[in-house]
């Protein structure tokens, strides 16, 4: 029985007269590293945007766990387990690393203006938990060094965990990375891999795009591979990685 | 380049630049001590300086939560400051056209209200879309407000303004008839001639007393959700709307709320004036108002809230310290040209060498019992030394 926490089918979207994505079908099965690759304009971040919600599918149909989630506003895909990162992440100015962190749980009491003032004490208890939260968190992810540096002053690396680590306090049902491994040197970059590989063992389901087919071809499993908005193939990194039709695609050979 | 002090509590030392304030904020405090003793200063007139010191304060607190907390562009301060002191004249006035003599606790909630629905109006349809186009609505709303204000004489009397607004206590038990029944006091000054303080003294300081109870009341309302989650998601939309959209905040609705909060307290600061003048006119709208506001804000530093109070007080500094100036010789200047040109070669300065402001928000903003009750965490600096690869 095959249990799917992503279902994306038929995914259209087109810029003016450009089809960035073109009837996109695939599915995400639970506990499974996915990986999304595809030559350049293939239509990766327009799938990331139209399954988070950032964009509205001309077409199809996205479902998270079974609920469809298709048209809904971010925060509203959010809120039914699906929690995306950046390719660059944008640093939270004048925060340290943990209060940017403190942004990833979800339902905090205290984001309610009312209840700060009519419920303080469980917005101070809820607080509490969450600090406690995210610094156990970022220990896991070894950098609760970091926990009271500016937000500003950490590494491009630094900050791709930190990202990662804020997007688990959400607790997702599924994680969407968009090229975590972009611009990060190569020791954070292992780290990267571990952590993920680590996250993915305790239960995560993850979807990436990543450029770096090293990267995706140690990690992934599936891998999804897109053409011109499409689905090309799909299947286990080593097929993919011989598939004639993949390589094609890549050097840009065409018919 | 925004330091972040963690360690810094209430108790701990204060930053170079927080000395530095300080200083100069006891130095100015002595140069009116001075004036007042040597009876340069008049103490009416100094109280009516603290009150406007006071509304523009508010102005900024309320423009620091939209800009500086959320990143919210409103150009239209002008708007809602003249709303608030238009819904106050209009309900409390002896001339008002519409169903004035009320009393000023009433128009206060007209004020707010009228606010309200004002931020709704601009904010629902704007803040849906990206950050620019708040921008450019609010600009053209404000002359919009000012317009109607000046046009609908059936409503606001045009361009005669609304007079015989009563003072904001008048009708209260007590405060209402204090000015008269406190005894005028002479006090012979050390420096100069004897000081009569009177009726209108006293007038003076219940007007003091409304403007402190309405920017202490702001201020703590103010550092309160800023130092809360829900202050955090706002930072968060302000650095980056998409990552608070990915992480399931509801952006829309938390920048409604930011907004309408600003507005009401800009509200507050027209209350405040309404019954600080006695009358208002279109001329409570111009523009110029919301220009004064921005500086201060900027000058201060964005998204502090301290900053706010403190880039209020110098705007009025800065705008009632030129009338002296510009009847000296060789200044070939009258005085609001020579405000004008000082405000802006202080933004020039400040933006060439502080462009950050005087006090930009250093601590870090976590609810303050967490903080406080939890010191058995790792601190900073007993693992400093560790490199990445080092596991």
């Amino acid at each position: 029985m095959t249990d799917t926490v992503l279902r994306v089918e038929n995914l259209r979207k087109e810029f003016g007269g450009l089809v960035a994505a073109d009837d996109a079908t695939f599915g995400v099965e639970r506990g499974t590293i996915t990986a999304l690759i595809g030559p350049n304009g293939a239509g990766k971040s327009t799938i990331f945007n139209l399954v988070s919600g950032f964009y509205e599918p001309d077409a199809g149909r996205v479902e998270v766990d079974g609920v469809d989630v298709t048209g809904l506003e971010p925060y509203e895909v959010a809120d039914h387990g699906l929690i995306r990162t950046f390719q660059t992440p944008r640093k939270l100015e004048g925060m340290t690393v943990r209060e940017a962190m403190l942004v990833g749980p979800q339902d905090q009491p205290g984001e309610s203006f009312l209840r700060l003032f009519t419920a303080p004490g469980a917005v101070a208890a809820a607080e509490e938990r969450n600090l406690a939260d995210a610094e156990r968190m970022l220990e896991r992810f070894e950098i609760d060094h970091l926990a009271t540096q500016p937000a500003t002053d950490i590494s491009g690396g630094q900050t791709k965990l930190v990202e990662l680590a804020r997007a688990m306090l959400a607790e997702p049902e599924i994680l969407l990375l968009d090229e975590p491994a972009a611009g990060v040197n190569p020791t954070l970059r292992n780290e990267l891999v571990a952590q993920i590989r680590r996250l993915n063992e305790a239960g995560t389901t993850c979807l990436l795009i990543e450029h770096d087919m090293e990267f995706v071809m140690e990690l992934a499993d599936p891998v999804v591979v897109l053409d011109r908005g499409s689905v090309l193939t799909q299947g286990p990194p080593e097929t993919v990685q011989g598939d004639d039709r993949v390589i094609e695609a890549y050097l840009g050979g065409g018919a | 380049m925004v330091d972040i002090d963690v360690d810094a509590g209430p108790l701990g030392e204060m930053t170079a630049t927080e000395q530095g304030v300080t200083a100069v904020v006891v130095a100015f405090g002595a140069v009116l001590l001075f004036g007042l003793l040597s009876g340069r200063l008049a103490p009416t007139y100094f109280l009516f300086l603290v009150g406007l010191a006071g509304m523009y304060a508010l102005l900024s607190l309320g423009l620091n939560s939209q800009w500086g907390f959320t990143g919210l562009i409103n150009f239209s301060v002008a708007a809602f400051f003249g709303i608030g002191a238009y819904g106050a004249a209009l309900t409390t006035a002896s001339s008002s056209p519409v169903a004035g003599g009320f009393n000023p606790a009433y128009g206060l909630v007209v004020a707010l209200v009228a606010a309200t629905v004002l931020a709704l109006f601009i904010g629902l349809p704007t803040l849906r879309l990206r950050a620019d186009y708040l921008a450019i609505a609010s600009l053209g709303l404000a002359e919009v407000v000012r317009r109607v204000v000046l046009n609908e004489r059936r409503w606001t009397n045009g361009n005669l303004g609304v007079r015989g607004i009563p003072g904001f206590f008048d009708g209260w038990p007590v405060l209402s008839t204090f000015p008269e029944a406190i005894p005028g006091l002479r006090i012979a000054v050390p420096l100069g001639a004897t000081v009569e303080l009177g009726e209108p003294f006293y007038r003076m300081l219940l007007n003091v007393l409304l403007v402190t109870v309405f920017v202490v009341g702001s201020y703590l309302l103010l550092s309160r959700v800023h130092r809360s989650p829900w202050g955090r998601v706002l930072r968060t939309i302000r650095a980056d709307e998409d990552l608070a959209r990915a992480l399931g905040k509801n952006t829309y609705r938390f920048k409604l709320q930011a907004f309408v909060l600003g507005s009401l307290v800009m509200a507050l600061a027209g209350v405040f004036y309404a019954h600080l003048n006695l009358f208002v006119s279109p001329a409570t709208l111009e523009p110029i108002t919301t220009f004064y506001v921005w500086v201060a804000v900027i000058l201060g530093g964005t998204g502090s809230t301290r900053g706010a109070v403190f880039g209020g007080v110098v705007v009025v500094v800065l705008r009632e310290g030129t009338r002296g100036l510009a009847g000296l010789e060789g200044i070939p200047l009258d005085a609001p040209s020579l405000r004008l040109v000082l405000i802006g070669l202080l933004i020039v300065l400040l933006m060439r060498f502080r462009p950050q402001g005087v006090l930009p928000p250093q601590r870090e903003l976590i609810w303050p019992d967490v903080v406080d009750e939890a010191p058995d965490r790792p601190e900073t600096g007993v693992r400093e030394a560790r490199g990445d690869g080092d596991d």
